[in-house]
């Protein structure tokens, strides 16, 4: 079951973000390999002058490669070959694992101020509360940057479904849970895996588009 | 008057039918009870005993205090007087422990072997009549099934090869004198202490086959030699042996008077629960290298520790077709796939009522143990056999050594040499499948092969008869030194040679090899040596072993995973010696990995990754609690904003 869900996951998250880009366009050049280098001479060249700075970008970089190479590891075994991740690539995912988990620590703490939802963010939703609470809320009529509150939605996203991706592996790891629940802490492993996989490909896809437009 | 007419036909018809009914149901109420009542009290066996019968298909001579001369008293008769159930006996004999010579039954997992061991030719075979990977059938080393059941009957509780006719010309009159080894019941069943296996051994070691049953009985003795008597000999005239020598080796009969009661009855204490020690007869082993033959020095299995008995879960019914107890067996027992280690251990989730605990077996929590370690390894892998060692140890069992026969080598070192524990994964087991996946990973007894033989198409090795081996070999590899231990003498590769080029003028079919240690020489065309290190048809033989199980607290891989994740751990990288007469392959060894189709690379990497493992656990938990404490502080200023839009509207 998990193999056709995970399948059809990321097919309809591969062809969605596809027509987005497509459907629509960023005010910037949509050639894909322009855009592709301006992102990532972003993130690797242009860097803030501060230690702070060049901390943030580097783990951003960083737990993108970790996200590639734990998603084809965890992945490719269960859905190309029908079979449960062992030997080499159970290595491979379990060395860039805590990595990933550090960069994801460090992201946390560097980029959430950020990434705070900010009442200009969700004009809509000021009116809704305005209208369901009758509170004086002030509601401004600007439209809504979807792309920017979907990149910040997708973010603390992926900081909370990080949670139960560690600690259920990490947790299996200790003299703690019986066999029923070691499958059941795979099964959540897997499951939140797949959930952070689609979130991750969505919160980059994001995140290039808004670099592309200075948005963000 | 019709009707007085049709009535005076139709009553003494309906008579008829009543009384050929009535007797027609009689045997199949007799039927019925020979199959137990279901009463778990013990039925008290006192039975007339009965010889062999003189002609097929008819009970014999009922045999009393006064029959003169004594007679050795048949199973087959004397117990089918009740199990008479579609004659029970000819069911009985296709049961696990009798059917191995029958072509027609699934040969199921590998076993144990019977091994063919000849110090002074280099030779230690396995053999069995089940067509299991990697042994030989007795034939093809020249062996009947006459001169079979004389070796290894000592260890089988009668029936299967010592009941076939022989079609040896030479041995037709034998069989007349020998007789056949019937089952012999009392070889499992009696609980008589007085219950004399080690002399029903020594009884078959002397042909005196007819006679083995009756000398392992408590209220019987037998004196004398079959093998000793000529071709001529009948034993119910033994008073026609002529030669003075020989009328001290008749076979003669002794029974106790007192066993007899007023009936003529003697009293078998013989029951369906049957006392390991009855087993352990043919199935002990022993850990030669840690106790050498002492068995006090060793555990016992915790099953039997605990009170269980081994047909508490080995269990059969009147059909006798054990439960071998391992997972996937087929057999037509209907508790085969739940009196398992799972079945009792863990139990099947969705059967009817929950079986585990059955017997109480406790369930286990595997606390800690990720689940692939059940998809990848055998129960038995982590509780059963030896802890194992930087090295394997060799091992004696009953029915390779002769454990509890007479005169028996007690040297540890005594061939042949099995070594354990070998943890290789199983073959495919029952698989009806073309290309059946490789089983689990388990431990194993192993032996090396060594024997003269010959290759043919396609390194096909076939193995001489032991005949041919002894008139030809024999002088090549005159002048080896024997010990007292019975291990192996030492050949040299140049005796290895004399006897190649002795052997290749002999055979007609093939090139002649001498297969020892995993290792295959054989005769180059320009008459030197050719030697092929881990030739296929050299490999080893292994079997699964079961027992002794150990307690859950000695299990592999409890308290920690680096008893089997480490670069040294035995698991993995222990070694296996190679056994040979040959120093240069005895110097050779496996390591255990070899025997899991693992490579070296990956079982390195992976067990050295076991190292980093505890900064995993860190860096994941401490990343982990950093990621928990910025959520909780932003929702936790989420929520205060919230709080604060509401506190303002409030004013």
């Amino acid at each position: 079951m998990f193999q056709t869900v995970a399948d059809i996951a990321f097919v309809m998250t591969f062809l969605g973000v596809a027509a987005h880009w497509v459907l629509v366009p960023t005010r910037k050049p949509r050639n894909v390999v322009q855009g592709a280098v301006h992102v990532f001479s972003l993130l690797l060249i242009e860097q803030r002058t501060s230690l702070l700075g060049a901390l943030k970008k580097l783990a951003y970089l960083l737990s993108l490669v970790c996200f590639v190479v734990l998603a084809i590891t965890g992945f490719w075994p269960l859905l190309v070959r029908g079979e449960h991740i062992s030997g080499y690539l159970m290595m491979i995912h379990a060395t860039f694992a805590p990595i990933f988990a550090l960069c994801l620590a460090v992201i946390a703490v560097t980029w959430a101020g950020e990434n705070r939802f900010t009442a200009e963010d969700c004009p809509w939703v000021r009116r809704l509360l305005r209208r369901a609470t009758r509170l004086q809320v002030p509601a401004e009529e600007k439209p809504c940057a979807c792309a920017v509150v979907g990149y910040k939605a997708t973010f603390w996203l992926l900081l909370f479904l990080a949670l139960p991706l560690i600690l259920s592996i990490v947790i299996s790891m200790f003299p703690l849970l019986g066999t029923d629940w070691q499958h059941h802490t795979a099964a959540i492993h897997r499951w939140t895996g797949l959930a952070f996989a689609v979130i991750a490909i969505l919160h980059t896809y994001l995140a290039i588009r808004l670099r592309m437009t200075r948005e963000v | 008057m019709r009707k007085v007419l049709f009535a005076g036909l139709c009553l003494p018809s309906a008579l008829v039918w009543l009384i050929a009914v009535g007797m027609a149901a009689e045997p199949a109420t007799k039927a019925v009870t020979n199959r137990g009542d279901g009463s778990r009290a013990p039925g008290i066996h006192r039975l007339p005993l009965y010889a062999e019968p003189l002609e097929p298909g008819k009970q014999g001579d009922k045999i009393t205090k006064e029959t003169d001369p004594a007679l050795p008293f048949s199973m087959r008769g004397t117990c089918s007087e009740c199990h008479v159930y579609k004659h029970d006996y000819d069911v009985i004999r296709k049961g696990w422990h009798f059917n191995a010579s029958d072509p027609n039954v699934p040969p199921g997992r590998p076993g144990p072997p019977w091994i063919y061991t000849d110090v002074t030719m280099g030779t230690q075979i396995p053999l069995s009549y089940r067509a299991w990977p990697g042994t030989f059938r007795p034939e093809q080393v020249g062996l009947t099934p006459f001169q079979f059941t004389q070796l290894f009957g000592r260890q089988m509780p009668g029936g299967g090869p010592g009941e076939v006719d022989t079609d040896a010309d030479d041995e037709i009159t034998r069989q007349m004198v020998s007789g056949k080894l019937e089952i012999n019941c009392l070889s499992c069943h009696n609980r008589d202490p007085g219950h004399d296996q080690a002399e029903y051994a020594a009884q078959i070691a002397k042909q005196s086959f007819r006679w083995a049953a009756t000398a392992s009985a408590p209220f019987a003795s037998v004196s004398g030699s079959a093998k000793e008597m000529d071709d001529t000999f009948d034993h119910l005239m033994p008073d026609m042996v002529m030669d003075e020598k020989k009328k001290p080796l008749i076979p003669t009969v002794t029974y106790q008077p007192q066993a007899f009661n007023h009936k003529d009855e003697v009293f078998f204490n013989v029951s369906g629960k049957i006392p390991a020690d009855r087993c352990y007869f043919c199935h002990s082993d022993i850990n030669a290298s840690q106790c050498g033959s002492e068995k006090w020095e060793a555990d016992e299995d915790v099953h039997l520790t605990a009170g269980l008995t081994c047909v508490d879960c080995h269990r059969e019914g009147l059909e006798h077709n054990t439960i071998r107890g391992y997972e996937g067996e087929v057999n037509s027992n209907v508790l085969a796939a739940s009196t398992s280690c799972k079945g009792c251990h863990i139990g099947d989730e969705n059967g009817r009522a929950p079986h585990a605990g059955r017997l109480g077996a406790p369930v286990p929590a595997h606390k800690g143990i990720p689940a692939v370690h059940f998809d990848r390894l055998s129960c038995t892998a982590c509780h059963s056999g030896p802890w194992p060692g930087a090295t394997t140890d060799l091992c004696k069992t009953s029915q390779a050594h002769g454990l509890g026969t007479h005169g028996i080598n007690k040297s540890p070192t005594a061939l042949p040499h099995v070594l354990y524990p070998v943890f290789a994964k199983q073959a495919p087991v029952d698989s009806q499948e073309a290309d059946p996946k490789p089983g689990k990973i388990a431990p194993h007894k192993l032996i090396w092969p060594a024997f003269w033989g010959t290759i043919g198409a396609e390194d096909k090795v076939s193995p001489l008869k032991l005949d041919t081996v002894k008139k030809v070999v024999g002088p090549a590899l005159q002048g080896l030194k024997f010990t007292a231990a019975g291990a192996w003498a030492e050949i040299k590769e140049e005796q290895v040679l004399a006897a190649l080029k002795t052997l290749a003028g002999s055979v007609e079919e093939g090139k002649p090899v001498y297969v020892t240690g995993g290792t295959l020489y054989r005769l180059k065309d320009d008459g030197t040596l050719s030697i092929h290190q881990d030739h296929p048809a050299a490999a080893a033989y292994t079997w699964p072993l079961a027992h002794n199980v150990r307690p859950a607290a000695q299990s592999l891989g409890v308290g920690k995973c680096t008893v089997c994740h480490s670069t040294g751990a035995p698991f993995f990288f222990g070694e296996v010696a190679v056994d040979s007469p040959i120093a240069a392959v005895s110097n050779l060894t496996k390591a255990q990995y070899q025997f899991q189709q693992a490579p070296y690379g990956r079982t390195w990497a992976f067990a050295m990754s076991f190292v980093f493992r505890p900064w995993f656990k860190v860096v994941a938990i401490g990343s982990a609690a950093l990621l928990a404490v910025v959520l909780l502080l932003y929702g936790l200023r989420a929520l205060g904003a919230v709080a604060r839009v509401l506190a303002e509207q409030e004013k």
